[in-house]
């Protein structure tokens, strides 16, 4: 061999194995865009409409003490409505930061103009319009478009507690981005309802050759057909493969459900395994299942607070309850403990002044219609020491509901990489991390 | 007067040409089956139009409306509606009451059966490259069932458009 053929040979191939795709510790194939702080995020919306006097400043006591450092006792005369619930190990508070006075800025302080604003990083004023996808890129589409190497949609996840207009929110209509690009949704509490099991919970269970054979005639079908039905038209569509997985998953699911061993999974009485709590229970199983990097699951039933003050209160214990439980889930999940981010923030808060409804406990409910208090929310950052400042408090004002997004772009290492078009107008909350 | 007598004969003799040709025609025609060709099929049938449908056309029957509802409440509850009208489309076939050929028959007169299932779920004739691909396939594969041929057509693009 010449030699110059020889340093040419030797030379291709050594930029060949620097360049080449290689297995990360974490299972990737290759290494991500950017510089990841970690490889999942779970964000939480936790629990819909939640005033900073209640939760943060304790101002009934410590109704969150498995996310919150204190034993404040709870208020007298409404500490016999909060269910005595179990206060698991380390608080929340000291594995990360948390932010005592964020604001969700602008806009209504309505429930979807909330949600769109966490999950868009965008204010917006919309009205509610349940058949409308947000007008911005949501979080899930940055990050499945913009991610190096691509994921599939068993990636990313919204998880909501309602119908109504948050399953719109799993992909924008802004122009390149949209379903191909979102996230699977699932609301578990209609989807594994037993009623709807009757109904969905049963399927023909075809072998794979079947399947196969089937697939074969449904190609020659399509192919026969000028249009498609595919992504938009039929919402967020997963592959072949991510297809079959999910009905296996579906099935089980059933399967439990039908079998009642979901009736009280977490062992603190079927009386408080409320809409959140199974909501979470469900994002526990997707995680436990998929180990997604990026899923988005809410909580609401705080939102009782409109007409009932000391069930808020107890809502927000139970909430509380069940974010300590997803900790502990993702924390013994393996490929997401030590290697997840969890966010936890209120969509917004309540009114200062409280409405004429009164409670049996002679308490007056509360509604947010915008007023300055119901802009004041904390979030709290929760994640490994490597990466996320623990124990630290943050009193002053600083951090909105804008800067959650690019702070998970920031975290899962494609926030470089948005162009100008969706560039985001937050910050990424810096004083969290190491 | 001779003006008179004139336009009184001309009047006469429009009339009488007007009824003299007078005549009813009838014309027969023969009963012909509408049906809709593929290529006009541009709309996306509504999860309510494509589960009522799904029903009619397994079951022979209407939908229930307790049926219906829950349907339409799994449909929201899950992002992705393929997934979702598959899993319908299995526990649908699933379920008792499916009205379904026999293999034997459908094995005995393919042609027969190919054209019928069309008829069925794309409310028009196969094309004859469809025919005689689809005869093919059953033919070199007996073992199929008219079950999952049903099912292909149940969850294939076109039944999703009218």
């Amino acid at each position: 061999m010449k030699r110059r053929n020889f340093l040419k040979t030797t030379g291709l191939a050594a930029a060949g194995v620097i360049a080449a795709p290689y297995i990360l510790p974490s299972g990737r194939l290759f290494a991500a865009s950017g510089n990841r702080k970690a490889n999942h995020v779970v964000f939480c919306l936790f629990a819909g409409g939640v005033r900073n006097f209640e939760s943060i400043q304790k101002a009934e006591g410590n109704i969150m003490p498995n996310m919150l450092v204190g034993n404040e006792s709870i208020s007298p005369d409404i500490a016999g409505a909060i269910p005595n619930l179990p206060i698991g190990g380390q608080r929340l508070q000291t594995q990360g930061t948390l932010f005592k006075e964020f604001r969700y800025a602008q806009g209504p302080t309505g429930h979807y103009n909330g949600h769109t604003t966490a999950i868009t990083g965008r204010y917006n004023d919309v009205d509610l319009n349940l058949k409308s996808n947000p007008e911005y890129p949501t979080i899930f589409e940055l990050y499945r478009k913009h991610n190096s190497p691509g994921q599939t949609a068993l990636n990313a996840w919204w998880v909501s507690n309602q119908l109504g207009p948050y399953p719109a929110l799993n992909y924008s209509k802004f122009p390149g981005y949209g379903a191909d690009y979102g996230a699977n949704y699932v609301q578990p509490t209609t989807m594994f309802d037993p009623n709807i099991g009757t109904v969905m919970g049963n399927p023909k269970q075809f072998s794979q050759a079947e399947l196969a054979k089937a697939s074969g005639y449904r190609d020659f079908l399509n192919n026969n057909f000028a249009n498609q039905y595919t992504s938009g038209d039929a919402g967020v569509v997963n592959t072949a493969e991510d297809n079959y997985n999910l009905q296996q998953f579906l099935k089980g699911t059933y399967t439990d459900v039908a079998q009642g061993s979901l009736n009280n999974p977490w062992g603190i009485g079927q009386q408080n395994m409320n809409g959140d709590c199974y909501n979470i229970l469900f994002a526990e199983k997707i995680i436990q299942q998929y180990k997604p990097e990026l899923m988005v699951v809410n909580m609401q039933g705080v939102d009782i607070a409109h007409t009932n003050f000391t069930e808020y209160c107890a809502n927000m214990r139970i909430a509380d309850y069940a974010v300590w439980h997803l900790w502990q889930t993702i924390q013994s999940t393996p490929g997401m403990a030590n290697d997840t981010i969890l966010i936890i923030a209120p969509e917004h808060g309540r009114n200062l002044q409280a409405n004429s409804i009164v409670d049996a406990y002679g308490r007056y409910a509360l509604d947010h219609t915008s007023d300055q208090k119901s802009r004041e929310i904390f979030c709290m950052v929760v994640g490994p020491p490597s990466v996320v400042n623990q124990n630290q408090v943050i009193s002053a004002v600083q951090g909105e509901s804008i800067d959650i997004v690019p702070t998970i772009a920031d975290i899962l290492g494609f926030a470089s990489e948005i162009p100008g078009e969706a560039a985001l107008p937050g910050s990424t909350l810096q004083a969290a991390f190491v | 007067m001779k003006k008179l007598l004139k336009y009184s004969l001309l009047l006469v003799s429009v009339t009488l040409l007007f009824t003299a040709c007078k005549k009813e025609y009838l014309f027969g025609v023969d009963d012909v089956d509408v049906v809709q060709n593929s290529a006009s099929k541009n709309n996306v049938k509504t999860t309510t139009e494509f589960v009522s449908i799904a029903y009619s056309d397994i079951y022979g029957s209407t939908i229930p409306q307790a049926y219906l509802t829950k349907l339409s409440l799994a449909y929201l509850a899950f992002g992705d509606k393929k997934l979702v009208e598959d899993i319908i489309i299995k526990n649908m076939l699933a379920a008792p009451g499916v009205q379904l050929p026999t293999q034997q028959a459908m094995l005995a007169d393919v042609d027969l059966f190919v054209k019928n299932t069309y008829k069925k779920f794309y409310n028009r004739e196969p094309g004859e490259f469809e025919l005689w691909k689809m005869k093919q396939l059953i033919q070199a594969d007996q073992t199929i069932t008219p079950e999952l041929i049903y099912y292909a057509f149940l969850t294939s693009d076109e039944y999703r458009y009218y």
